[in-house]
């Protein structure tokens, strides 16, 4: 069955990057322009996986990731946190927030693929 | 700030790596050869930008060590397995040995890890041929971690000069060699930060020491020297 990789971002530029990826290994991707956008859609298409960009508009990755985290239909889904947060502690916090994975851009599209596969193989 | 820089260069560097790994369709040599420029100096202004913001956050008086215990054995193996691919690549071989029973150090974990890889990216970039050995052990309540090479070396007059910003011993090597020129100066910071210090003997054609001296229980400094 298709992957399919929702990814939370403002930031059209790196959504079309996502996209692209995305496209090239045949993945459904699912895209939201803020965090409130992340959270309706999280709900409504049940996706494989979640890229959540953190500094988002109208809520934030955190807010977002620790609603999912607590919602019991939705919990299971994988989220990888995406970010440019690169200062000590950024991480850690993701982590409690309740991501799974972390991957500091800029990224390399490559890594983060590889990053993807080894929650949704 | 960090945030708004960093943001175009994903863009950038994600559009590259794509491009090249063939994501879009097959490129011309040509293309391909011009892509990789691209690529090399987009990593480059990277490199940059990340050690800037660095200087700009300590010289303003913002970056802070976040304290905790750390085993020195730890770093020094994180950063030889770090640089290890680097020096298999210029058939350099890298050794490491940490005294025995060193105790257990207080201090910003990943800052010292980073200077450490400063110093072994450092010496691998700049010698040719030969080794690098880094040696750390536990000496009147500091820590004493060298990295000796059988590089080039350095001359006394310019001995002083490459702690400061943007100064390689030769400029025209920044290309050549890659880094910023800013590695060494922040290096330095981060270890006075902790109340240490680093120190460098060189013998012109035979190589350079680089010591890191940092107490084992550092506690921060508030202002670098």
């Amino acid at each position: 069955m298709t992957r399919r990789i929702l990814l939370v971002e403002d930031t059209e530029d790196n959504r079309e990057i996502v996209r692209d990826l995305m496209d090239s290994v045949g993945y459904k991707l699912l895209e939201a322009h803020d965090g409130a956008a992340g959270l309706t859609m999280a709900t409504e298409h049940r996706p494989d996986l979640i890229l959540m960009d953190i500094q988002l508009p109208v809520m934030d990755g955190y807010e977002v990731t620790r609603r999912i985290k607590a919602d019991p239909a939705l919990w299971h889904i994988p989220i990888i946190a995406v970010t440019s947060y690169v200062l000590s502690g950024a991480e850690e916090k993701t982590r409690q927030a309740g991501c799974d994975g972390y991957v500091a851009k800029p990224f390399s599209p490559c890594q983060l693929l590889a990053k993807i596969n080894q929650f949704v193989p | 700030m960090s945030h708004e820089l960093r943001t175009p260069m994903n863009s950038v560097l994600g559009f590259t790596e794509m491009l090249a790994d063939g994501l879009y369709g097959p490129l011309p040599e040509r293309a391909m050869k011009a892509l990789e420029r691209v690529q090399s100096n987009g990593k480059h202004l990277l490199g940059l930008i990340n050690d800037v913001l660095d200087l700009s956050k300590i010289e303003a008086g913002q970056l802070t060590l976040a304290l905790e215990d750390y085993a020195l054995g730890q770093v020094v193996q994180t950063v030889k397995s770090t640089a290890e691919l680097l020096a298999k690549a210029k058939g350099i071989e890298l050794t490491a040995t940490v005294q025995d029973g060193v105790p257990i150090g207080r201090g910003d974990e990943r800052r010292l890890t980073q200077v450490l890889l400063n110093l072994v990216g450092n010496a691998i970039k700049f010698i040719d041929k030969g080794s690098v050995d880094i040696s750390a052990c536990a000496l009147d309540g500091s820590f004493v971690v060298a990295v000796k090479d059988t590089g080039p070396g350095i001359a006394e007059e310019d001995r002083r000069k490459i702690f400061e910003e943007f100064q390689q011993v030769d400029n025209s090597s920044t290309r050549q060699k890659g880094g910023t020129g800013l590695g060494l100066t922040i290096s330095k910071r981060i270890v006075e930060m902790h109340g240490g210090r680093i120190e460098v003997e060189s013998v012109v054609g035979e190589g350079s020491t680089f010591r890191i001296v940092v107490p084992v229980q550092a506690k921060e400094e508030r202002e670098a020297a």
